[in-house]
Protein backbone atom coordinates (compact mmCIF):
# COMPACT_ATOMS: atom_id res chain seq x y z
CA UNK A 1 0.00 0.00 0.00
CA UNK A 2 1.48 3.35 -0.89
CA UNK A 3 0.47 5.52 2.00
CA UNK A 4 2.16 8.04 3.48
CA UNK A 5 2.40 7.50 6.85
CA UNK A 6 3.68 4.56 5.79
CA UNK A 7 6.36 6.06 3.88
CA UNK A 8 7.02 8.37 6.54
CA UNK A 9 6.69 6.10 9.71
CA UNK A 10 8.07 2.75 8.48
CA UNK A 11 6.42 0.90 11.58
CA UNK A 12 3.24 1.16 11.08
CA UNK A 13 2.81 -1.07 8.34
CA UNK A 14 3.37 -4.13 10.68
CA UNK A 15 0.64 -2.70 12.79
CA UNK A 16 -1.46 -3.10 9.35
CA UNK A 17 -0.58 -6.90 9.15
CA UNK A 18 -2.52 -7.62 12.82
CA UNK A 19 -5.97 -7.93 12.48
CA UNK A 20 -7.93 -8.37 15.56
CA UNK A 21 -5.45 -6.81 18.01
CA UNK A 22 -5.17 -3.17 18.49
CA UNK A 23 -2.23 -1.78 17.25
CA UNK A 24 0.03 1.00 18.67
CA UNK A 25 -1.64 3.33 16.43
CA UNK A 26 -4.95 2.04 16.86
CA UNK A 27 -4.20 3.05 20.88
CA UNK A 28 -3.40 6.59 20.47
CA UNK A 29 -6.53 6.75 17.92
CA UNK A 30 -8.53 5.90 20.90
CA UNK A 31 -7.22 7.64 22.88
CA UNK A 32 -8.27 11.11 20.91
CA UNK A 33 -11.56 9.21 20.32
CA UNK A 34 -12.51 10.03 23.74
CA UNK A 35 -12.72 13.38 23.02
CA UNK A 36 -14.75 15.53 20.97
CA UNK A 37 -14.01 15.55 17.13
CA UNK A 38 -13.72 18.64 14.92
CA UNK A 39 -16.91 20.64 13.65
CA UNK A 40 -15.74 21.16 10.27
CA UNK A 41 -16.44 19.86 6.92
CA UNK A 42 -13.25 17.26 6.84
CA UNK A 43 -13.01 16.33 10.45
CA UNK A 44 -11.00 13.56 10.28
CA UNK A 45 -8.24 15.54 8.56
CA UNK A 46 -7.05 17.59 11.09
CA UNK A 47 -7.57 14.99 13.81
CA UNK A 48 -5.03 12.61 11.73
CA UNK A 49 -2.86 15.20 11.68
CA UNK A 50 -2.95 15.40 15.20
CA UNK A 51 -1.92 11.84 15.35
CA UNK A 52 1.01 11.98 12.47
CA UNK A 53 -1.00 9.76 10.16
CA UNK A 54 -3.08 10.22 6.88
CA UNK A 55 -6.48 11.15 6.74
CA UNK A 56 -7.64 7.88 4.70
CA UNK A 57 -5.43 5.68 7.10
CA UNK A 58 -7.02 6.89 10.16
CA UNK A 59 -10.61 5.90 8.14
CA UNK A 60 -8.90 2.80 7.80
CA UNK A 61 -8.54 2.09 11.23
CA UNK A 62 -11.73 3.13 12.35
CA UNK A 63 -13.83 1.30 10.12
CA UNK A 64 -11.22 -1.94 11.08
CA UNK A 65 -12.11 -0.59 14.28
CA UNK A 66 -15.80 -0.24 14.05
CA UNK A 67 -16.37 -4.03 12.54
CA UNK A 68 -14.08 -5.85 15.31
CA UNK A 69 -16.64 -3.81 18.05
CA UNK A 70 -13.75 -1.89 19.60
CA UNK A 71 -15.57 1.24 18.71
CA UNK A 72 -19.63 0.65 19.01
CA UNK A 73 -20.18 4.29 17.44
CA UNK A 74 -18.93 7.62 17.01
CA UNK A 75 -21.97 9.93 18.20
CA UNK A 76 -22.83 13.09 19.82
CA UNK A 77 -24.19 12.93 24.00
CA UNK A 78 -26.65 15.64 24.62
CA UNK A 79 -27.23 17.20 28.36
CA UNK A 80 -30.98 15.07 28.45
CA UNK A 81 -31.88 17.64 31.35
CA UNK A 82 -30.94 20.81 28.93
CA UNK A 83 -33.18 19.27 26.27
CA UNK A 84 -35.72 18.68 28.84
CA UNK A 85 -35.88 15.13 29.11
CA UNK A 86 -36.06 13.07 32.05
CA UNK A 87 -34.03 10.06 33.20
CA UNK A 88 -33.77 7.55 36.01
CA UNK A 89 -31.98 4.69 37.34
CA UNK A 90 -34.14 1.57 38.56
CA UNK A 91 -33.69 -1.51 39.94
CA UNK A 92 -35.84 -4.80 40.11
CA UNK A 93 -35.40 -8.25 42.22
CA UNK A 94 -36.39 -10.56 39.95
CA UNK A 95 -35.49 -15.16 40.91
CA UNK A 96 -32.18 -15.89 39.54
CA UNK A 97 -33.70 -18.18 36.75
CA UNK A 98 -35.67 -15.81 34.97
CA UNK A 99 -33.38 -12.44 35.29
CA UNK A 100 -32.74 -13.10 31.29
CA UNK A 101 -35.87 -13.33 30.19
CA UNK A 102 -37.06 -10.51 31.97
CA UNK A 103 -34.15 -8.20 31.25
CA UNK A 104 -35.34 -9.18 27.05
CA UNK A 105 -38.24 -7.61 28.13
CA UNK A 106 -37.31 -4.58 29.57
CA UNK A 107 -34.62 -4.17 26.83
CA UNK A 108 -37.67 -4.22 23.93
CA UNK A 109 -38.38 -0.25 25.80
CA UNK A 110 -36.38 2.05 23.60
CA UNK A 111 -36.61 4.43 26.88
CA UNK A 112 -34.14 2.13 28.43
CA UNK A 113 -30.85 2.78 27.56
CA UNK A 114 -28.68 0.86 29.94
CA UNK A 115 -29.14 -2.94 31.57
CA UNK A 116 -27.19 -4.63 33.71
CA UNK A 117 -27.31 -7.40 35.72
CA UNK A 118 -25.59 -7.31 39.80
CA UNK A 119 -24.95 -9.54 41.99
CA UNK A 120 -27.05 -8.65 44.67
CA UNK A 121 -30.90 -9.14 46.05
CA UNK A 122 -31.40 -6.49 43.17
CA UNK A 123 -30.24 -8.00 40.21
CA UNK A 124 -31.41 -6.43 37.44
CA UNK A 125 -30.02 -2.62 37.25
CA UNK A 126 -31.52 -0.47 34.13
CA UNK A 127 -31.61 3.35 33.33
CA UNK A 128 -34.15 5.21 31.55
CA UNK A 129 -34.41 8.22 29.56
CA UNK A 130 -37.52 10.15 27.59
CA UNK A 131 -39.09 13.43 26.64
CA UNK A 132 -40.63 13.85 30.10
CA UNK A 133 -41.11 12.56 33.30
CA UNK A 134 -44.88 11.37 32.62
CA UNK A 135 -43.18 8.66 29.97
CA UNK A 136 -40.82 7.56 32.62
CA UNK A 137 -43.86 6.90 35.07
CA UNK A 138 -45.95 4.94 32.37
CA UNK A 139 -43.28 2.79 31.48
CA UNK A 140 -42.09 2.41 35.56
CA UNK A 141 -45.94 1.58 35.99
CA UNK A 142 -46.18 -0.54 33.10
CA UNK A 143 -43.20 -2.96 34.81
CA UNK A 144 -44.20 -2.74 38.07
CA UNK A 145 -47.19 -5.22 36.85
CA UNK A 146 -44.54 -7.49 35.87
CA UNK A 147 -45.55 -10.44 37.59
CA UNK A 148 -42.06 -11.63 37.52
CA UNK A 149 -40.81 -8.53 39.39
CA UNK A 150 -40.84 -8.68 42.76
CA UNK A 151 -39.89 -5.25 44.32
CA UNK A 152 -38.52 -2.58 42.24
CA UNK A 153 -37.15 0.54 43.30
CA UNK A 154 -36.71 3.61 41.29
CA UNK A 155 -34.16 6.15 42.27
CA UNK A 156 -34.08 9.25 40.37
CA UNK A 157 -30.40 11.68 40.51
CA UNK A 158 -31.09 14.74 42.72
CA UNK A 159 -27.36 15.94 41.40
CA UNK A 160 -24.55 14.98 39.20
CA UNK A 161 -21.34 15.12 40.15
CA UNK A 162 -19.60 13.48 36.87
CA UNK A 163 -20.55 12.23 33.68
CA UNK A 164 -17.25 11.19 32.26
CA UNK A 165 -16.20 7.77 30.72
CA UNK A 166 -12.81 7.88 29.36
CA UNK A 167 -10.23 5.26 29.79
CA UNK A 168 -6.28 4.97 29.37
CA UNK A 169 -5.43 2.72 26.35
CA UNK A 170 -2.74 0.82 27.02
CA UNK B 1 -25.23 28.14 36.72
CA UNK B 2 -27.95 26.02 35.02
CA UNK B 3 -29.64 27.60 32.26
CA UNK B 4 -33.54 26.67 31.41
CA UNK B 5 -33.85 24.11 29.16
CA UNK B 6 -33.23 25.46 25.52
CA UNK B 7 -37.02 25.73 23.49
CA UNK B 8 -36.32 23.00 20.67
CA UNK B 9 -37.84 23.47 17.18
CA UNK B 10 -38.67 20.34 15.50
CA UNK B 11 -35.78 21.19 13.21
CA UNK B 12 -33.36 20.68 16.01
CA UNK B 13 -35.00 17.53 17.67
CA UNK B 14 -34.43 15.88 13.85
CA UNK B 15 -31.05 17.29 13.94
CA UNK B 16 -30.16 16.29 17.32
CA UNK B 17 -31.80 12.99 16.52
CA UNK B 18 -29.11 12.31 13.66
CA UNK B 19 -26.06 13.31 15.48
CA UNK B 20 -26.62 10.95 17.88
CA UNK B 21 -26.32 7.92 15.80
CA UNK B 22 -23.04 6.70 14.54
CA UNK B 23 -21.57 9.33 12.09
CA UNK B 24 -20.66 7.97 8.62
CA UNK B 25 -17.08 7.12 8.37
CA UNK B 26 -16.37 9.26 5.39
CA UNK B 27 -14.78 11.94 4.35
CA UNK B 28 -17.13 14.69 4.98
CA UNK B 29 -19.94 13.05 7.26
CA UNK B 30 -21.65 15.97 8.32
CA UNK B 31 -22.23 16.29 4.66
CA UNK B 32 -23.64 13.04 4.68
CA UNK B 33 -25.89 13.91 7.52
CA UNK B 34 -27.28 17.18 6.12
CA UNK B 35 -28.16 15.63 2.97
CA UNK B 36 -30.32 13.36 5.31
CA UNK B 37 -31.55 16.08 6.88
CA UNK B 38 -32.22 18.14 3.99
CA UNK B 39 -30.28 21.14 5.24
CA UNK B 40 -26.96 22.49 4.02
CA UNK B 41 -23.80 21.18 5.22
CA UNK B 42 -22.62 24.54 7.01
CA UNK B 43 -25.58 25.04 8.81
CA UNK B 44 -25.11 21.67 10.60
CA UNK B 45 -22.32 22.51 11.23
CA UNK B 46 -23.34 25.92 13.17
CA UNK B 47 -26.12 23.67 14.87
CA UNK B 48 -23.39 21.30 15.85
CA UNK B 49 -21.09 24.27 17.31
CA UNK B 50 -24.35 26.18 18.99
CA UNK B 51 -25.64 22.87 20.94
CA UNK B 52 -21.91 22.37 22.13
CA UNK B 53 -21.55 26.25 23.28
CA UNK B 54 -25.06 25.81 24.92
CA UNK B 55 -23.72 23.10 26.85
CA UNK B 56 -26.78 21.09 25.07
CA UNK B 57 -24.14 18.78 23.28
CA UNK B 58 -22.08 17.14 25.97
CA UNK B 59 -19.35 15.48 24.11
CA UNK B 60 -19.14 14.34 20.37
CA UNK B 61 -16.93 11.29 20.44
CA UNK B 62 -16.50 7.54 20.38
CA UNK B 63 -18.30 4.99 22.94
CA UNK B 64 -15.60 2.30 23.30
CA UNK B 65 -16.47 -1.59 24.24
CA UNK B 66 -14.68 -1.67 27.51
CA UNK B 67 -14.06 -5.09 27.75
CA UNK B 68 -12.75 -4.78 24.35
CA UNK B 69 -10.14 -2.41 25.87
CA UNK B 70 -9.33 -4.34 28.92
CA UNK B 71 -11.59 -2.87 30.81
CA UNK B 72 -13.87 -5.87 31.91
CA UNK B 73 -15.06 -4.96 34.87
CA UNK B 74 -17.28 -2.58 36.22
CA UNK B 75 -18.66 -1.62 39.95
CA UNK B 76 -21.59 0.55 41.21
CA UNK B 77 -20.38 1.81 44.54
CA UNK B 78 -23.92 2.47 46.31
CA UNK B 79 -22.69 5.12 49.57
CA UNK B 80 -24.91 6.21 52.64
CA UNK B 81 -23.69 9.53 52.84
CA UNK B 82 -24.58 12.07 56.06
CA UNK B 83 -26.38 14.65 53.89
CA UNK B 84 -23.99 17.41 55.48
CA UNK B 85 -21.02 15.39 53.40
CA UNK B 86 -22.46 14.44 49.64
CA UNK B 87 -20.97 17.82 48.30
CA UNK B 88 -17.75 17.07 49.30
CA UNK B 89 -17.75 13.82 48.65
CA UNK B 90 -19.52 13.49 45.42
CA UNK B 91 -16.66 16.19 44.69
CA UNK B 92 -13.84 13.53 46.02
CA UNK B 93 -15.42 10.65 43.95
CA UNK B 94 -15.50 12.36 40.57
CA UNK B 95 -11.98 13.35 40.91
CA UNK B 96 -11.21 9.37 40.83
CA UNK B 97 -10.00 8.86 36.90
CA UNK B 98 -11.33 5.39 37.30
CA UNK B 99 -15.11 7.26 38.52
CA UNK B 100 -17.11 7.58 35.12
CA UNK B 101 -20.24 8.65 36.45
CA UNK B 102 -20.93 10.13 40.05
CA UNK B 103 -24.77 11.13 41.16
CA UNK B 104 -26.92 12.00 44.11
CA UNK B 105 -29.94 9.77 43.59
CA UNK B 106 -33.35 10.10 46.24
CA UNK B 107 -33.66 7.12 48.42
CA UNK B 108 -36.21 5.30 48.47
CA UNK B 109 -38.20 3.30 50.80
CA UNK B 110 -36.32 0.79 52.48
CA UNK B 111 -33.38 1.90 50.48
CA UNK B 112 -30.50 3.96 52.08
CA UNK B 113 -27.84 4.68 49.71
CA UNK B 114 -27.93 8.37 47.82
CA UNK B 115 -24.69 8.74 46.31
CA UNK B 116 -23.65 6.33 43.24
CA UNK B 117 -20.14 5.73 42.10
CA UNK B 118 -19.44 3.74 38.27
CA UNK B 119 -15.94 2.62 38.52
CA UNK B 120 -14.05 0.82 35.50
CA UNK B 121 -11.14 -1.28 36.27
CA UNK B 122 -8.99 -4.33 34.72
CA UNK B 123 -10.16 -6.54 37.61
CA UNK B 124 -12.57 -6.95 40.43
CA UNK B 125 -9.58 -6.62 43.00
CA UNK B 126 -9.03 -2.93 41.02
CA UNK B 127 -12.04 -1.72 41.93
CA UNK B 128 -12.33 -2.74 45.02
CA UNK B 129 -9.04 -0.95 45.81
CA UNK B 130 -10.86 2.56 44.52
CA UNK B 131 -13.92 2.00 46.55
CA UNK B 132 -11.65 1.63 49.37
CA UNK B 133 -9.69 4.81 48.73
CA UNK B 134 -12.76 6.50 48.23
CA UNK B 135 -14.20 5.11 51.38
CA UNK B 136 -10.64 6.24 52.97
CA UNK B 137 -10.99 10.21 51.68
CA UNK B 138 -14.81 10.43 52.61
CA UNK B 139 -14.57 8.85 55.77
CA UNK B 140 -17.78 6.80 54.69
CA UNK B 141 -17.34 2.77 55.11
CA UNK B 142 -21.32 2.48 54.59
CA UNK B 143 -20.77 1.02 50.75
CA UNK B 144 -22.43 -1.69 48.71
CA UNK B 145 -20.61 -2.77 45.90
CA UNK B 146 -22.46 -4.19 42.80
CA UNK B 147 -20.28 -5.92 40.38
CA UNK B 148 -22.05 -6.44 36.79
CA UNK B 149 -21.98 -9.35 35.73
CA UNK B 150 -23.76 -8.82 32.50
CA UNK B 151 -24.71 -6.25 30.05
CA UNK B 152 -27.88 -6.79 28.53
CA UNK B 153 -28.19 -3.50 26.85
CA UNK B 154 -26.22 -0.43 26.12
CA UNK B 155 -27.35 2.29 23.51
CA UNK B 156 -27.79 5.53 22.79
CA UNK B 157 -30.56 7.49 23.77
CA UNK B 158 -33.55 7.73 21.01
CA UNK B 159 -34.27 11.72 21.03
Amino acid sequence: MNHPSLKKNKPYRRHLLRDGKLTAIDKRILERLQQDIYFVERPWKPMARELDISEVFLLQRLCRMKENGVIRRISATFNPARLGFASTLAAAKVAPEIVDQVAERLNGYHEITHNYRRDSEYNLWFTLVARNRRVISRVINRIRQYRDINSLIVLPAIRLFKIDAKFPIK
Amino acid sequence: MRRPARVLTQKDRSIIGALAQDIPLVGRPFKALASKLGIEEQMLLERIRDYKREGLLRKYSAALNHRKIGFRHNAMALWNMPEKDITEAGGIMASFREVSHCYARKKAPGWKYNLYSMIHAKSRRECLRVVRAISRRTRCEDVKILFSTKEYKKTAVVY
